[in-house]
């Protein structure tokens, strides 16, 4: 099996270059699915993709012997189906309607990565061979490589464990059965963030330490697959103009984590050169404002080649597609771009 | 110096340009001898090394007594109230440093959002005993993308409707902060890229439901000469576009032409006026790019 995983910040059309790839491998005759969080009409409408579906398999034309889905990453649904399955069945309908549940599975900070991890974990099992996932636009992303460790550290800690049973345990003995020193401690956060607070929220996570534990495991070992290079080829989509930052912020970060980048995509670039005539007007100004932002761009891609040229597997330049290219067409023809047949690994 | 300031919010999707255009903002206004506090969402290591203020001083000594850049760290509120709270020195750090206090922060949720808005308030109250900021006459709050933007706003209901007591009378209090026209200003701000506009339209309605905030102005990023031009002027374009051979000009009139008519849609969907910043074709360094831009945005009034 292999795994994508692009980064990148909002607005470089990262989630096109992932369904392109994904539309590449699948014509290659593998089962493959693209994972985004929040596709653009335009691609939706591409991908045939329903609001509310969860998962669907795209109509190609002409038709693959492989096959391309798509699967929208929605942290609630998949937080949901994972409380579902995973569960004690006595406690799924406390959880799911307790009122802190919502907020926390959406506000949580790397939840939409953990439930990545989760996502591909699943897909795994029903037998996709390729997988490539979409990240959400933030340089926060890459928290997903440390959030399940924390989940896990969450999970194991004591703390969940201690609080969510001494809850439990003093609900039916009182405050005392803890220790004088702990209870002192406690009371003395309550008061600073408020008892309600406190008590909703250990309440909700004395419930939720048994879905946490076996969550924490699960990510550990799909954690264990996206570091292993064999399986995991991160890649990074930026525009020219945001080249060298995001080159640097990427592969630095990814390599703290030790996570090499693969390949770097600058996508947008500008392709057609205007031609030497001098114009006059709005058509002018136009034209020499193309001509200056154009070669500002390829002065950037150049930058990128010389400075990360040896530190990357492979740089790329992706042109910015005509506007009347629609749907499909443009899958296909970012695809024909990505240089997936001759160069993939 | 009023009483009571509005807030100057830069919202919208990420990487639309929040943070290059609020500086360019407040650049320009602080160069004008309004003193300005920017209130970044990111820390600011971070932010350095998206957008570089150096030479600030050399370049625009007026604007660099003038220009306050902070970013409030919510870990750091946290930890003040409980150093409030708890004057004895040890009985804080204990708190601090305990496991019971850092993963309840960590994990609660709306928490850490709703003290970083409670001191949002303040500062536009003038409550806050801040250092030599606190006298500003411009507070301008470059917000984080629609969702965490989004997300921090409703911390403040969160916790009038699911708590109870003081906390929730104090959500009570911020949701109506948030939600009075007459405390802000709000400048979502877009590139016409398909989905940034989607996202903007999706914030926007959500605004106005929510909070019955609607934009002053939308500001339009990164856009070509196209965008602003006068309507005979697009015409002639349109007319050489179509009699040249040149790929070059008809793709950039091509883009030029969708995003006029985008921003057009825009216009009307959102119901305010927009505001075009063009892409810039040459700069030296960053406080260049955020001058130039300042030009453009000294349009956008500051009590819209």
């Amino acid at each position: 099996m292999k795994v994508t995983v692009y980064v990148g910040t909002g607005g470089v059309g990262k989630t096109s270059v992932a369904a392109a790839t994904a539309l590449a491998r699948a014509r290659t005759g593998i089962k493959s699915m693209v994972l985004t969080t929040d596709p653009a009409l335009r691609l939706r409408s591409a991908l045939r993709l329903q609001s509310g579906v969860l998962e669907q398999k795209v109509t190609l034309d002409p038709p693959s012997n492989g096959e391309l889905w798509a699967g929208l990453l929605d942290v609630k649904t998949t937080l949901d189906e994972a409380v579902r399955l995973y569960g004690d069945p006595k406690l799924v309908d406390r959880i799911l309607n307790h009122p802190i549940y919502a907020t926390v599975a959406n506000s949580l900070a790397g939840m939409q990565e953990l439930m990545a991890v989760e996502r591909i974990d699943q897909l795994r099992k029903r037998g996709f061979d390729n997988i490539v996932v979409d990240t959400a636009p933030s340089r926060h992303a890459l928290e997903f490589l440390d959030k399940p460790v924390f989940f896990a550290g969450l999970a194991s800690s004591n703390w969940v464990k201690l609080v969510g049973r001494s809850y439990q345990f003093v609900s039916r003995t009182g405050l005392a059965s803890l220790g004088r020193k702990t209870v002192d401690l406690y009371a003395r956060v309550e008061e600073i963030l408020g008892a309600n607070l406190v008590r909703q929220v250990l309440d909700f996570y004395s419930i939720f330490v048994s879905i946490a534990e076996g969550y924490a495991e699960r990510a550990e070992k799909t954690v264990a697959l996206l570091k292993d290079p064999s399986v995991t080829e991160f890649r990074v989509v930026t525009t020219p103009q945001k080249a060298l930052r995001d080159a640097r912020y990427f592969t630095d970060a990814m390599a703290s984590r030790n996570f090499p980048v693969g390949v770097l995509f600058i996508n947008r670039a500008w392709q057609p050169e205007p031609g030497p005539q001098s114009r006059d007007g709005l058509t002018g100004r136009l034209v020499d404002w193309y001509r200056a932002v154009r070669q500002a761009q390829y002065g950037e891609i150049e930058r990128v080649r010389r400075e990360y040229g040896g530190k990357v597997r492979r740089i790329a330049a992706l042109p910015e597609l005509d506007r009347d290219v629609d749907g499909l067409d443009a899958l296909e023809r970012i695809a024909g771009s990505l240089g997936e047949l001759t160069a993939s690994r | 110096m009023a009483a009571q300031s509005r807030i100057v919010i830069f919202c919208g999707k990420g990487g639309t340009g929040k943070t290059t255009l609020s500086l360019s903002f407040g650049l320009h206004h602080a160069a004008a001898g309004r003193k300005v506090l920017v209130v970044s969402s990111h820390p600011l290591p971070e932010l350095a090394v998206a957008v570089s203020l150096d030479g600030l001083a050399q370049r625009y000594p007026a604007a660099a007594q003038n220009l306050f850049v902070v970013h409030l760290e919510a870990r750091e509120l946290l930890a003040e109230l409980v150093r409030n709270n708890f004057p004895v020195q040890w009985v804080a750090r204990a708190i601090l440093e305990s496991d019971i206090y850092n993963n309840l922060v960590e994990v609660a949720p709306g928490l850490k959002e709703f003290y970083f808005l409670a001191r949002l308030q303040q500062l536009a109250e003038r409550k806050a005993t801040a250092g030599d900021y606190a006298n500003y006459d411009l507070l301008l709050w470059d917000a984080p993308a629609t969702g965490h933007f989004l997300g921090t706003l409703r911390s403040a209901k969160a916790f009038e409707t699911y708590l109870t007591g003081p906390l929730s009378v104090a959500g009570a209090d911020l949701a109506r902060f948030f939600s009075n026209a007459a405390n802000i200003v709000l400048l979502p701000t877009t590139t016409l890229e398909e989905m940034a506009l989607q996202e903007t339209a999706e914030m926007c309605q959500a605004l106005d439901q929510d909070f019955q905030l609607r934009p002053a102005r939308v500001l339009l990023n990164l856009v070509s000469p196209v965008v602003a031009a006068a309507q005979d002027e697009v015409t002639r374009l349109s007319r050489d576009a179509e009699q040249s051979n040149d790929p070059a000009l008809r793709f950039a009139v091509e883009r030029g032409l969708v995003e006029r008519q985008r921003a057009s849609e825009a216009r009307r969907q959102l119901g305010a006026p927009t505001v075009a910043v063009e892409r810039a074709q040459h700069w030296s360094n960053d406080l260049d790019l955020l001058s130039q831009i300042g030009r453009t945005l000294a349009a956008v009034p500051v009590n819209a």
